[in-house]
């Protein structure tokens, strides 16, 4: 029973170990410290702020209230997700479809691509390793130099792209408008999978070493082809590096924010109905309307919707541990 | 593969070649240089400096050297001390910690900016000390926010170290301290050299808190990049030069450090 002495005394020799353990390894605690300190401040805080203030009407009039700003409740929630004639629902859910598609083939595009030169560089040829720097190079070019760079290939006239498909190739009648219209999507996706694709293909040539030669012997002798030892042996075998790809890939996909803004107009224009994303419809709605409330809002529901999708990632990634 | 490789390398090369053609070419695409009366190429090295000039890059350029190495600094320093804390030592607190590093990364960055950004007003509004488009608040935020990752990838190359190393110091008389400062720190020193400069690669690339807590004064080049694009709509070829200056920093960093960085990632990713 909870108050007999024998728990009493279990219970203080538990609390005495618990000390003693705590004392022995004090220095850990000297050591995160800072850290935690710091996350105290600079990342639990606001984000405990950010929540409370998406229920509070919090605008550029009612900005210098801070906390003390007048209290709405839910409705800053229903603005975002029920009421069809507020503002800040204008172009919400074209950013809803297309951050959806845009995460989608992004990171499915990268681990595609990615997979596919790593298996061509997990071999020994000359001049490998020079190759496979070479490929590194437009994952070190700036997420924002990359908006704009593509952002002028991707002009209508005298864009790289358009001339190259068009005069060179001939492979199209005439010159496309990339930066308008449902075109839009594949002008965003197409140089965020360029910028991503050397990562993806970096970890996996990593991961492909680490496959023990005799599996693919041990196939040989029961007469599999390419297709079915890769699908057999390579796929299940890198699953910790493309468990960890495609999470990160749709955290980052959906947090994308640099490329589409740099890209429109050179960091000042609107992407268009089939080029915004939610982070540039949030950052527009909170930087350029000043409606922090809903800003805020939009972000606690985009978190929750991340929080899930996290969660059957990772019950998807237990099962299929398991199974095998 | 030669075909993708090139494919791959073509934006590259054409930031590259814009950078020193007239802008009337980029604007009607004509792929060659323009002659001039004598017949020869243009080549438009003028470009830079008339990119330099009217851009105020020196400025920029100084301004996200100052808060991307500070922040390296700051993070690296933070990291370190928490990676091995945690790589070495299950205490009581040790899961909850470690859990809310990972869960920091599913936080969208707007979350903590929009109270961040109150909060730096606020702050100044009461205290009066600026700190929206100071260095050390964007050099405090920015080492919050790398840390916690730089304390994922340095967990692992803690763990890599041999345990029998530190205990076999503990019982030769070195006290916790000497074991991670003699011991534990210099075998990480690789590393750390990766985080740090994976760090650098990430603030050096980060707009979106820039933007919005910087000023004139403290300006990063991804900002002023966007300011001056705004302004100078049709420069194509001014564009191009800031774009491979922007560029080019990085680039020497990866390509001088390039083994350390391409250890240091792949370490995390083959052991899952």
């Amino acid at each position: 029973m909870a108050g007999s002495p024998k728990t009493k005394k279990i219970n203080l020799e538990r609390k005495q170990r618990i000390w003693a353990r705590i004392k022995r390894d004090r220095i850990a605690y000297y050591f995160i410290a800072p850290t935690a300190l710091a996350m105290f401040f600079l990342h639990l805080s606001p984000i405990v702020q950010g929540i409370y203030m998406s229920f509070l009407n919090l605008n550029q009039n009612t900005l210098q209230q801070y906390l003390l700003a007048p209290f709405v409740g839910l409705d800053n929630f229903s603005a975002v997700l029920i009421d069809p004639t507020s503002p800040v629902r204008i172009g919400l859910f074209e950013a809803v479809r297309n951050t959806i598609i845009y995460t989608v083939i992004v990171t499915f595009g990268t681990l595609a691509i990615g997979m596919f030169v790593a298996l061509m560089l997990n071999r020994n040829f000359f001049g490998r390793s020079l190759v496979r720097t070479l490929f590194l190079f437009p994952w070190i070019v700036p997420t924002y130099v990359t908006g704009l760079l593509w952002g002028i290939m991707w002009l209508k006239e005298g864009g790289l792209v358009n001339v190259l498909l068009v005069d060179w190739l001939h492979l199209m009648p005439h010159k496309i408008s990339w930066l308008t219209g449902p075109n839009t999507i594949w002008a965003i996706i197409i140089p965020t999978i360029w910028r991503y694709w050397p990562l993806s293909m970096l970890m996996l040539l990593a991961g492909l070493q680490t496959i023990p030669e005799e599996l693919y012997e041990a196939a040989d002798i029961d007469g599999a082809g390419p297709w079915k030892k890769f699908w057999m042996i390579t796929w299940p075998m890198l699953r910790p590096v493309w468990f960890i790809l495609i999470l990160f890939g749709i955290i980052a996909n959906t947090y994308s924010f640099n490329i589409v803004i740099m890209m429109f107009g050179f960091g000042a224009g609107f992407p268009g109905e089939w080029g915004d994303l939610m982070m540039t419809n949030i950052f527009r709605n909170s930087f350029q309307l000043w409606n922090f409330g809903t800003g805020a809002a939009a972000s606690v529901i985009l978190l929750i919707v991340m929080i899930c999708i996290v969660n059957v990632w990772f019950k998807y990634f237990k099962r299929a541990e398991e199974m095998s | 593969m030669l075909a993708f490789l090139a494919i791959t390398l073509l934006p590259i090369g054409w930031m590259l070649f814009s950078s020193v053609k007239n802008s009337t070419d980029i604007a009607i695409g004509r792929i060659g240089l323009s002659q001039n009366l004598e017949g020869k190429a243009e080549v438009h090295w003028d470009n830079y400096v008339d990119m330099w000039k009217n851009v105020n890059f020196g400025l920029y350029l100084k301004n996200s050297l100052i808060i991307c190495g500070c922040t390296m600094v700051i993070a690296m320093f933070l990291s370190t001390l928490a990676a091995y804390s945690l790589s070495r030592f299950k205490f009581p607190g040790s899961d909850l910690f470690s859990n809310s590093i990972l869960a920091t990364q599913m936080i969208p960055a707007i979350m903590y900016l929009i109270p961040l950004y109150i909060m730096f007003v606020q702050f100044t509004l009461i205290t009066g000390i600026p700190i929206k488009g100071s260095y050390w608040g964007m050099i405090l935020i920015y080492a919050a926010f790398f840390t916690p990752f730089a304390i994922w990838i340095l967990r692992g190359f803690f763990a890599a170290i041999p345990k029998e190393l530190e205990e076999a110091a503990r019982i030769d008389g070195c006290s916790a301290w000497q074991v991670f400062s003699l011991i534990a720190l210099p075998l990480a020193v690789p590393g750390i050299i990766a985080t740090g400069i994976y760090i650098f690669l990430n603030a050096w690339d980060e707009l979106m808190f820039a933007w919005v807590l910087t000023n004139a004064d403290t300006m990063t080049i991804p900002v002023g990049i966007r300011l001056f694009v705004g302004n100078y709509q049709n420069r194509f070829d001014l564009m191009m030069a800031a774009a491979v200056i922007a560029t080019l920093p990085v680039v020497i960093i990866f390509f001088m450090l390039q083994k350390y960085i391409v250890k240091g990632l792949t370490a995390g990713a083959v052991k899952g």
